[in-house]
């Protein structure tokens, strides 16, 4: 059991490209941290770092206390489940598993007692004499699982283990290594791109883009306080929606132009983000996640402060909740935040036609009868709005 | 729903029963007669299977025939005898046998291992000089061999007067010479392999502590059993068939192989009529540790071609 310690890594190649920039990552002794974010921003090259797959171009990585920077894979005592499971084709399912101990001259009767315990523990028992090709992805991946745990490593690295699954599977299997984890209390280093899995699996969630460490915290912190319009965006599903507002002030207080909308700001959105009056005539980007806002035919709530209104473009629904996307007139928000949000979501191109109307994503509740081409109004939960800079794209806070 | 069943059923067997008998439409067959939609495969067929089975035959048959001489040879012989084979097995044709299996399982084991290894460090390592000596190697390749004979021979020349052992007139030294030979097409053919192995079966095993030799031996070298199967077949048919070279290199009756003995036999004008069945019989030995081989490695060899990618 050790924590690993990342202080100003970076990682630059040969070619010049700079994968990592200056990463400063603390995981505690026994935590499970998730490093997320999208394609190409240099989450698996730092996981690879800690590895010793890669090397470090500057900065000082600590396991245990320990500077490993110069030390090989073998000597970090980690151990690593790769995206392609990486079984080794020619050894049956027991020897895959108990290889890493037979490379450190192991007793024979010792590596069959901690193998099997591994096995039991997966389930991989009667599977144990099989090949890797003649497994299903889920039991590759239970044996990719296997090979790690029953090292007994001070530290786990994961790189995307679940990608190559199917939607089903990927639940449980997410289900199981937390729990794995849990009960080994192992520190993990667990490398996704998937955010569901960085909100379910992780003790906290480290948030990364263009190699550039965005946010760390518990994922409710990420969720709830994001840093920027990037953080804002990448967490939750459906993605938190964005718009391009003016503020205004009102008597004492401060409204939001909102499009044709206005909503009237309460004293406490003001009083927990003191730096929100320094934007008063000014723009503001706003966010509002889906489930802040409620179909108005519900809302007990009948005062006109705080009401959106708009035509229902689409209606998704769930059984729990109705998903209703409408336009909003509103302009967007366009930061490279945003634009790096696109490129991950791979709609640039794809829905142009669509890029000039933003869109919302509300989630009502199941009693809503909304259907689409509806006119309907809209109440938005003013405590819960986020501010950003709409040019910097960092949160409006203190 | 069940009445709607019992409706259907009766009017369906009334429609069968009602309508004129239609053709009986077969299919899956082709126009033409036999000949031309199979049989003529058959003729390509058996045209190529006389074709290379002629020399074999008439090779065969000529050590089989007792008397012995190119002239009373013929396809089928007249008379069978194993007379031939017997008179050249108490010749220097044993010694000459062992020679060409000697070098040739050398050359084959030691040009697969070396080769592995240069495809080892040219398809994982990144280094200077990696691009160039790839492409040295081929450039060095597409010159045959033959060429730099008379730069051998001087070199060997002097080799000889410093160390006899590996030098001309040793089958070490023509060892040495076929193994530098083999380098450069087994290791781009292995290379190729090597890359089809993927890069995160080296990491796993890194990771799970083992050193490159270890990653060598015990993950790489048994996923490309294929490739090693096929290059060490194909060095060791070239070592056993190679006669240029060894022709110059080997002279005394001791240490030649057996193609350079066998085609001593011939060398006479005169003898070359009557000892023709004897070098018939000494070939016919000669093929049978290359047919062996070849069917001991065509399951690796077959195998690597189904088995397809290896999916980690």
């Amino acid at each position: 059991m050790a924590e690993v310690v990342l202080e100003k890594v970076n990682k630059q190649y040969d070619n010049g490209f700079h994968a990592v920039h200056d990463l400063d990552l603390d995981i505690a002794d026994g935590e499970f941290l998730v490093l997320v974010g999208p394609s190409g921003c240099g989450k698996t090259t730092a996981l690879r770092m800690v590895a010793g797959l890669e090397d470090i171009t500057t900065g000082t990585l600590r396991i245990g206390g320990r500077v490993v920077n110069t030390l090989s894979s073998r000597d970090r005592d980690i151990a690593m489940v790769f995206q392609s499971y990486a079984l080794y084709p020619h050894m049956t399912v027991a020897d895959n598993i108990g290889y890493g101990l037979k490379l450190r001259r192991m007793d024979k009767s010792d590596i069959d007692k901690r193998v099997r315990k591994a096995a039991d523990m997966l389930e991989l028992g009667p599977l144990l004499d099989r090949k890797p090709k003649e497994l299903s992805g889920g039991q590759r991946q239970r044996v990719a699982m296997g090979r790690a745990i029953v090292r007994e490593p001070q530290v786990f690295l994961m790189d995307e283990p679940l990608s190559n699954l199917d939607a089903k599977l990927r639940v449980q299997m997410r289900a199981e290594i937390a729990q794995i984890q849990r009960e080994l209390k192992t520190t993990t280093l667990y490398v996704t791109h998937d955010q569901t899995e960085a909100m379910t699996m992780g003790d906290r969630i480290a948030l990364m883009k263009a190699g550039v460490l965005q946010q760390v915290g518990v994922p409710q912190q990420l969720y709830d306080h994001p840093n920027n319009i990037f953080v804002a965006g990448f967490i939750g599903s459906p993605p938190m929606n964005l718009a391009t507002a003016r503020l205004n002030r009102a008597g004492q207080g401060f409204e939001l132009s909102l499009g044709s909308a206005v909503l009237s700001l309460p004293d406490t959105v003001l009083a927990e983000r003191p730096a929100l009056a320094a934007y008063a005539g000014r723009e503001v980007a706003v966010g509002i996640r889906a489930e802040d806002m409620e179909d108005a035919a519900l809302a007990r709530d009948s005062s006109a402060q705080g009401r959106l209104r708009a035509k229902v473009t689409l209606t998704e629904a769930l059984g729990s909740e109705i998903v209703a996307h409408f336009a909003i007139d509103a302009p967007k928000v366009v930061t490279s935040d945003t634009k790096e949000l696109e490129k991950d979501a791979h709609v640039d191109g794809l829905l142009a036609a669509h890029q000039a109307i933003n869109t919302f994503v509300a989630s009502f509740a199941p009693r809503s009868r909304v259907r689409p081409g509806d006119e309907i109004e809209i109440v938005v939960d003013r405590e819960r709005l986020h501010f950003f800079d709409p040019v910097t794209g960092v949160a409006v806070r203190s | 729903m069940a009445s709607i069943g019992n409706q259907a059923g009766p009017q369906m067997i009334g429609a069968v029963g009602e309508g004129p008998p239609t053709e009986v439409v077969r299919l899956g067959t082709a126009k033409g007669n036999w000949f031309t939609r199979v049989g003529w495969s058959h003729l390509v067929g058996i045209l190529a299977l006389a074709f290379s089975l002629f020399p074999i035959v008439f090779v065969v048959s000529a050590a089989l025939n007792p008397v012995g001489t190119l002239s009373s040879s013929s396809l089928i012989p007249s008379n069978v005898g194993f007379d031939n084979f017997g008179s050249i097995l108490s010749g220097s044709f044993p010694r000459w046998f062992l020679n060409s299996l000697i070098i040739g399982v050398l050359s084959a084991a030691l040009s697969m291992f070396i080769s592995a290894c240069a495809a080892y460090a040219f398809s994982r390592f990144r280094f200077v000089g990696r691009r160039p000596g790839l492409l040295g190697i081929l450039l060095i390749q597409l010159f045959p061999q033959f060429l730099a004979i008379v730069a051998l021979y001087l070199i060997f020349t002097e080799v000889t007067q410093l160390w006899p052992a590996i030098g001309l007139n040793s089958i070490w030294g023509l060892l040495l010479l076929y193994l530098g030979g083999a380098l450069g097409v087994n290791t781009w053919l292995m290379k190729g392999f090597f890359d089809t192995i993927p890069r995160d079966l080296d990491e796993s095993a890194k990771v799970d502590g083992a050193t490159h030799a270890q990653i060598f031996f015990g993950i790489i070298l048994p996923l490309v059993r294929p490739i090693l199967a096929v290059t060490g077949l194909l060095g060791f048919i070239g070592a056993v068939n190679e006669f240029l070279i060894a022709s110059v290199f080997l002279t005394d009756d001791s240490v030649k192989t057996a193609a350079v003995g066998l085609y001593g036999l011939l060398a006479d004008e005169q003898a070359k009529n009557a000892r023709f069945g004897l070098f018939a019989a000494g070939a016919v030995i000669l093929a049978i540790p290359t047919v062996a081989l070849f069917q001991f490695l065509q399951r690796y060899i077959v195998g690597g071609l189904t088995a397809g990618a290896v999916k980690g």
